[in-house]
């Protein structure tokens, strides 16, 4: 008899849960990051994903439907370099100069009040890992930032490694930019016959005692083996050839971080197929006009842009003010959007999850009262896989 | 004899940068701040100063008309906080918390890669191309008392014509930034306690020393108690700069048992005091809208430094306290080269999404930091009488896409994009 009800009340839940899972937004100014907006468009949402948008679209039976009344809809931003979700302390250990080993998803706290605050601003998915305080600090993961349960809100634990140019410290080696090359150049070099001396274990017969396992090397083997890319924290442009050097040497796949100088070489970085994380801390510290044009150099000579945060050094939820100065600084407005949106979700390798408005995707967007970029717009609403995640009418003022 | 010993010196001197005929600005929608927007508006200004704002304006024969249709015309900006011009090791003084002796005014710097980088006059051209005209200045927040603020001009023949009011304040940090430092240096403050303890064993002192000064005019002269003394007697305020509840109540409860005028700089928490500053008619500087923190730090703890409400400026104005917007740029290791403060207008406009109006948003970053600064009989507005520090906007002022097209300063043209 419990059993029955159960079974019912299981029932019932599932017919309201298959109900609420066709949402329909309408008449919204859909900016897609797919292509030109689409004017009077309807977005159609079901289980979570985008089953369609566009203009005449029929709305199925039984959606719950909103009314956007015309305002600007844009895909859920993406920030592909953050810190958001660990203790600023967390970030870096500072003893180690070379430490891929290291996992963000070990600093992770799900509970850290900037998340909603990164909803808030629009910001959907991020590409969160550890800081600049050695030279390889560890591994980056990708993650929603809205929902309690850890393992759906990963998108993946492969975030990339980061690595950060420069040197970290004036009293041990290395000190200079050559030092900091030098050094991991050998550390490549070290992974390469890490990687041979297991490739022997595993085609030979396999008795004895097997190699000793080294967790750095493990990391960095998958950087070799392109299952990694590198994200190369990197300002001037002497430090971006010598990535590219590595590259052209090691044959990673390579996305650059910050770029501040990066637009001084931009064929170069162009030729070489890498993109470029750029607008080196928005308007929180000062950098001259010309590299704030380096955006816009960057993605005139080819090279696919994104735009970040590096929260907390500006607040996760100012994402798009970034973009809206790329956009002031040349940038076109459907590029600007496009670095926050396709663009850092095709570097983290999550475009076909995330990043546009297209069917198939997961439902996550945004409606603004306004264009993206000027600071005066508001949020108005945020889904995520298909449910409001923010509802700027609930708010308590 | 001795006048044309005057003229002598007085040539080789360079020559004195003064407007030498006069502009009228016409066409262009004029934001005064002071009063409403006037369509279609002219501003005109001679020898430096503003001689006629208004609809129906008499242009002096022979002026420089400069069209301004289809643009808008306002005040330049006045930032309340910076450091810039600092160099980075000149921000703070290492070994002591309390230095009311230092004044900004000697470390400020407004060459090299931060101005123009060459002999002639003075143009902070990064400044200039966010049409900040002036600004505040004052040593960082490593120190509980860091010095003596002044209130400069961006553009000008030379620093002392450039400086418009010195020492404009005591300048004060409460909260993690002191303690850190202090950590770092091993020495005092070590704790929020002792910040307070210190501060005020040190205002005691300076009371001790006025009563002796005033019965014993020739007893030693102390270069900080006598800057001290300046701040007691009301003569210049404190600025204190103070984010969490904690540092904000300190600041207040130093203030009324010393009797010297306040100034709240940060100000994240501030309007959970609204009504209390209001009565006491201390204003508040706030940070960056779009920025979690103020401070010196690279990546400094959320919890020490609470991101900003976007909606304080809003609050706190409509509790009656006088609420200006600052940028709070300061020499930063190697990228900052100028300063965040040319982005202070838009970082200002966020606040016109979160309940000002965009004429509450355009004083906060003209005419009641200008009054906070004590220097709003000379600028933050357009009006006859103030120093013609004018720009010319080509659009709305709060949007993403309008750029600063011209910067007067004193009259003279100083930025043009």
């Amino acid at each position: 008899m419990k059993m029955f009800q159960r079974a019912a009340l299981l029932c019932a839940s599932l017919t309201v849960l298959l109900a609420q899972n066709v949402i329909v937004v309408q008449n919204g100014l859909v900016h897609t990051a797919a292509g030109p907006p689409l004017n009077n468009a309807t977005i159609v949402v079901r289980d979570g994903k985008i089953a369609a948008v566009g203009t005449g679209i029929s709305i199925p039976a039984g959606a719950k439907i909103y009314d956007a009344g015309g305002r600007h809809i844009i895909p859920g931003m993406l920030d592909e370099h953050s810190h958001i979700g660990a203790k600023p302390s967390d970030l870096n250990d500072r003893p180690m100069v070379i430490g891929p080993q290291h996992r963000f998803i070990d600093a992770l706290d799900l509970h850290d009040p900037d998340w909603a605050e990164a909803v808030k601003g629009g910001v959907t998915t991020v590409t969160t890992g550890p800081g600049s305080g050695e030279n390889v600090s560890g591994q980056a993961i990708v993650i929603k930032t809205f929902g309690d349960n850890l393992a759906r809100r990963i998108v993946t634990e492969k975030g990339g490694i980061k690595w950060a140019m420069g040197p970290k410290s004036n009293e041990r080696y290395p000190a200079t930019a050559m030092g900091v090359a030098a050094n991991l150049r050998q550390y490549l070099i070290k992974t390469q016959e890490y990687m041979a001396t297991w490739k022997k274990w595993d085609d030979g017969d396999k008795k004895g005692t097997p190699p000793a396992r080294d967790l750095g090397y493990e990391a960095m083997a998958d950087v070799l083996t392109r299952k990694q890319r590198v994200r190369a924290h990197v300002h001037s442009a002497t430090d971006v050839m010598t990535l590219l050097r590595l590259k052209d040497e090691f044959g990673f796949d390579l996305i650059l971080h910050h770029s501040t100088e990066a637009y001084k070489v931009a064929p170069e970085i162009a030729k070489r197929g890498v993109s470029a994380v750029v607008m080196p801390l928005g308007d929180r510290i000062g950098v001259t006009d010309e590299a704030m044009q380096g955006a816009a150099i960057l993605w005139k000579a080819g090279v696919r842009i994104a735009m970040h945060t590096d929260h907390p050094v500006i607040n996760e939820k100012w994402l798009r003010l970034c973009g809206g100065l790329a956009m002031r600084y040349g940038l076109p407005e459907e590029e600007a959007l496009k670095a926050m949106t396709i663009n850092p979700a095709t570097m983290a390798r999550v475009s076909d999850r995330v990043g546009s408005i297209e069917p198939g995707k997961d439902a996550d967007f945004v409606v603004l009262n306004g264009p993206w970029y000027e600071p005066a717009t508001r949020i108005d609403l945020v889904f995520g896989d298909g449910q409001p995640i923010y509802d700027r009418a609930k708010e308590s003022k | 004899m001795r006048a044309a010993i005057l003229l002598a010196f007085a040539s080789l001197l360079p020559m004195a940068e003064a407007q030498s005929r006069a502009v009228a600005i016409r066409g262009g929608t004029v934001l005064p701040v002071s009063g409403p927007a006037i369509p279609n508006g002219t501003v005109v200004f001679e020898n430096g100063k503003i001689t006629a704002v208004g609809a129906n304006v008499t242009i002096p024969a022979g002026a420089e008309i400069v069209d301004a249709s289809g643009k808008y015309v306002m005040p330049g900006i006045v930032d309340a906080m910076t450091s810039l011009g600092f160099a980075a090791t000149d921000l703070n003084e290492p070994g002591n918390a309390y230095t009311p002796e230092l004044r900004a005014i000697e470390a400020f710097n407004p060459f090299g890669t931060f101005g123009a980088g060459k002999p002639g006059p003075i143009r902070m051209t990064e400044s200039l191309s966010g049409g900040v005209t002036t600004m505040y200045i004052a040593p960082a927040d490593a120190s509980v008392i860091g010095g003596q603020g002044a209130v400069v001009k961006t553009a000008g023949e030379n620093l002392g014509q450039i400086t418009i009011r010195e020492p404009a304040s005591i300048d004060m940090a409460f909260g993690e930034p002191p303690k850190k430092a202090a950590a770092s240096k091993q020495r005092d403050p070590g704790t929020r306690m002792a910040e307070v303890a210190i501060l005020r064993q040190t205002l005691v002192k300076a009371q001790e020393y006025d009563r002796n000064h005033a019965q014993n005019p020739s007893a030693p002269r102390d270069l900080g108690m006598e800057a001290l003394v300046k701040l007691l007697k009301r003569q210049i305020p404190a600025r204190i700069q103070a984010n969490k509840a904690t540092d904000i109540r300190n600041a207040l409860s130093v203030a009324q048992e010393f009797g010297f005028d306040l100034i709240l700089d940060g100000g994240a928490d501030a309007y959970e005091f609204r009504s209390m500053l209001a009565d006491r008619k201390i204003p508040v500087v706030l940070g960056q809208i779009s920025n979690p923190y103020v401070s010196n730090e690279e990546i400094p703890d959320r919890s020490d430094y609470p991101p900003p409400d976007e909606t304080a400026a809003a609050k706190l104005k409509s509790a009656g306290v006088k609420t200006a917007i600052a940028s709070f740029s300061r020499a930063f290791g190697t990228l900052a080269p100028a300063g965040e403060s040319k982005w202070l207008l838009l970082d200002a406009a966020i606040a016109a999404g979160y309940g000002l109006t965009e004429a509450q948003v355009l004083e906060s970053v003209t005419l009641v930091p200008a009054e906070i600064l004590g220097v709003n009989q000379r600028v933050g507005s357009l009006d006859a009488g103030k120093d013609a520090d004018v720009i010319i906007l080509d659009g709305p002022p709060l949007s993403m896409k309008t750029w600063v097209q011209r910067v007067y300063v004193s009259g003279v043209l100083v930025h043009q994009r």
